[in-house]
């Protein structure tokens, strides 16, 4: 009972602590919008308006919530496996190009056609997922510094992707042939950003944390993340478990890419068509503080924020960059929070309890390079 | 084409090339030598690219408003600086995953900077800075072809280029290196040694963010006299890449950087060209052979790869048939652009590199734990 009281607790502080960080980072947004001349109350109505104020303003935030969502699930995959992995705008490059091959290549009715793409991007992110993967369990090479490559290398081939083999001869722009409309996601709202796609925002946090915490996979990931050593005494292979969960992820965030595609506003793939969500889903799974349930909201704040940033460049003049500060600015922020909590949990239970023998912290139980 | 340079170059290796060479690897040398020292301490500043990026603001920024180039450079140096402050207190003092924590910084400076740029800049024409003037090396100039290739520069090139062996003479010559490579590898020794672990590692956060900036203040006030929005354009990962690459050493990091910027120089070469070049075959030929042969010769290795060495072998030889028979075929330039970084991938997959890594890199030091 003691233990459950403690759990909910230390669970309403780590609530509390995202919430104050997303409120102080909104309002450092704020005393920029000021800075520029613009009165707060102007700049907050503005802001609001631009994310919720009319269907279609709403419709772009929700619309925006599925690559973040998904993006953030992937980080927290392997993240929970103890891996920590960047890869994620290639991922999404490289599941958006595989959709493109399906939804141009195959022509099939929409129920067939549809789910087989989404496939495609799976396929695609977790194949490219694959090599960084690979890298690391057979090469020894750090899964971060190879994906931070992988993304340079991706950008590229889809540059050239969208310029040779898939280029739309009757455009000179950089981009492919309309993908046909029974490869893409039908529109929820009509005129509006919004497709059916929001559909696996529920479906997937559901499966990623029935994954997590109630299956032996699941169960596999946390041990690892725990430690390789403890791993490998609990019988588990750490390097499959870890392969695996890199290969998951990359194929959730190669999902997030082909969302991108088929249920963008433009029905032709572009070279670059959203790998900046790579990133910014990092910062909502951290925001989150790494629960799949939490990414909920954390990803509907980061999602109105560059819908109703982007709105407000036009309404009150005001850069849509801004957002883009104000998303690094809440990483920093989460990251000086949680070693704050720790601190302070560390002080308290040090007061409650007599010293006892230290476990060794996981990093120490990495294998040497 | 001047036909003293014709004699000289290969195709598209004439000086030409070499001049655009040595200008586009200043900026990546600057922040990879900080990079090294950062690395080498023990602390992965993935936050390069936003530090170039800042750096490249507040540089352009200052030298119009001051209206001085020197104060615009300091400027540069003094935002990376900033956000290098931010990095050590996440990674130092926080213990906050260094990787994460440079994603931060990243986002932070691309968006302060274009969100700025977009204030100052969204409505008015942006003024032009006069850029440095170049400094002929007298004497050495007048070297034939080299000479203005070479020795006919702006003063941050100069510098880039004079780190090498200044961070050389840092690391292994003095005590403060000593202390900095200990830093990165058995931090629980300087510590005992009565030198503060947390110290040695803000001053390679700090020197990383400094060069940095001052590599961002190369690319906006040196070389072109504006700033647009990520106009590093990725340079602060390629220096990230040109760390590993170089395996932690300034030789090799130098040798890095020099491949990066002449890959660049040529990329933007062949551009306009219908088809590879004959020469560049011979190159290529000439660059799996040496590798060949150096895989073959560096028996340091344990065991000695056999897939990999037959692997560059035949490399080798499909370039030797390549250079003969000069195929009309074009490639596609993103594949030169994205030569570095296979590159990169590859050295990093093969043994050689992996023993030559920090091993305390990204493991951030607490006392009674390392």
């Amino acid at each position: 009972m003691r233990g459950a009281v403690a759990k909910l607790t230390s669970g309403g502080l780590e609530f509390g602590l995202s919430v104050a960080v997303a409120l102080f980072a909104l309002a450092i947004a704020l005393v920029a919008v000021v800075a520029t001349g613009v009165s707060p109350g102007r700049g907050a109505s503005a802001f609001v308006d631009g994310a919720f104020g009319s269907q279609l303003n709403y419709a772009g935030t929700f619309a925006k919530m599925v690559p973040l969502t998904l993006v953030a699930l992937a980080w927290i995959v392997v993240f929970r496996a103890g891996r920590f992995h960047v890869g994620f705008p290639g991922q999404i490059l490289i599941g958006g190009m595989f959709v493109s091959i399906v939804a141009l290549k195959v022509s099939l009715p929409a129920v067939i056609h549809l789910p087989l793409v989404l496939l495609g991007g799976m396929v695609g992110g977790g194949l490219y997922a694959g090599i960084a993967a690979w890298l690391w369990a057979k090469r020894g090479v750090n899964e971060i510094l190879s994906t931070l490559l992988l993304n340079l290398v991706a950008a590229q081939i889809l540059a050239w992707w969208v310029r040779k083999p898939f280029h739309d001869p009757a455009t000179p722009l950089p981009l492919t042939k309309a993908l046909p409309n029974s490869s893409r996601w039908p529109e929820l709202l009509t005129n509006t950003s919004l497709h059916w796609d929001v559909v696996l925002i529920p479906i997937a946090v559901i499966v990623v944390a029935v994954l997590l915490s109630r299956t032996l996979f699941g169960f596999r990931i946390r041990v690892t993340g725990a430690g390789e050593q403890i791993a490998r005494h609990a019988g588990l292979a750490p390097k499959r478990v870890g392969s695996s969960a890199i290969i998951l992820s990359g194929a959730i965030a190669g999902l997030a890419g082909a969302s991108l595609v088929i249920a963008g506003v433009t029905p032709a793939m572009g070279e670059d068509f959203g790998a900046d969500y790579g990133f910014t889903g990092i910062a909502v799974a951290l925001l989150a503080r790494n629960s799949p349930i939490a990414v909920l909201p954390s990803a509907l704040l980061f999602a109105a924020l560059a819908q109703g940033g982007g709105v407000m460049e036009g309404t009150v003049g005001i850069s849509s960059s801004l957002v883009d500060f104000i998303q690094g600015l809440m990483i920093v922020l989460v990251l000086a929070a949680t070693t704050l909590l720790y601190v302070v949990r560390k002080r308290s239970r040090a007061r409650k309890k007599p010293p006892q023998a230290r476990m060794a912290p996981a990093a120490d139980l990495e294998p040497a390079r | 084409m001047n036909s003293v340079i014709a004699a000289i170059g290969f195709g598209p290796f004439d000086t030409d090339w070499l001049a655009a060479a040595i200008i586009l690897t200043a900026p990546l040398l600057l922040a990879a030598m900080g990079e090294l020292v950062s690395e080498r301490a023990g602390v992965l500043n993935v936050g390069l690219e936003g530090m170039m990026l800042a750096g490249a603001f507040f540089s352009y920024l200052v030298a119009w408003k001051a209206n001085s180039l020197v104060v615009g450079a300091f400027a540069g140096i003094g935002a990376g600086l900033l956000f290098a402050v931010v990095m050590g207190l996440l990674s130092i003092v926080a213990k906050a995953d260094q990787i994460v924590s440079g994603v931060g910084v990243n986002l932070a400076a691309t968006g302060l900077t274009s969100f700025l740029f977009d204030q100052i800049f969204g409505n008015r024409a942006q003024v032009v800075v006069p850029t440095m003037g170049n400094i002929k090396i007298p004497l050495l100039e007048k070297i034939p072809d080299f000479g203005p290739a070479l020795f006919d520069h702006d003063i941050l090139t100069y510098i880039a280029f004079l780190l090498v062996p200044a961070i050389w003479f840092l690391l292994y010559r003095t005590r403060w290196g000593l202390a900095i490579r200990a830093a990165g590898e058995m931090p629980a020794a300087v510590d005992t040694a009565g030198i503060n672990v947390q110290r040695v590692r803000w001053a390679g956060v700090l020197t990383a963010g400094g060069l940095s900036g001052l590599a961002g203040a190369n690319l906006a006030i040196v070389q072109v006299g504006i700033f647009h929005q990520e106009m590093s354009a990725g340079r602060g990962f390629l220096a990230l890449v040109a760390v590993i690459f170089g395996r932690w050493t300034p030789l090799g990091v130098l040798g890095a950087c020099l491949v990066l910027g002449g890959a660049d120089a040529l990329q933007l070469r062949l551009a306009d060209q219908s088809a590879v070049p004959h020469q560049l075959w011979v190159v290529l030929t000439g660059i799996a052979v040496v590798l060949a042969l150096y895989m073959v010769l560096a028996k340091r290795g344990r065991q000695r790869q056999p897939v990999a060495l037959s692997l560059v072998a035949l490399v080798a030889a499909g370039a030797v048939v390549l250079a003969i028979a000069t195929p009309h075929v074009s490639l596609p330039d993103q594949l030169w652009r994205s030569l570095p970084y296979l590159l990169a991938l590859a050295v990093l997959a093969g043994a050689l590199s992996r023993s030559r890594m920090p091993s305390k890199l990204t493991i951030p030091y607490s006392r009674g734990e390392g």
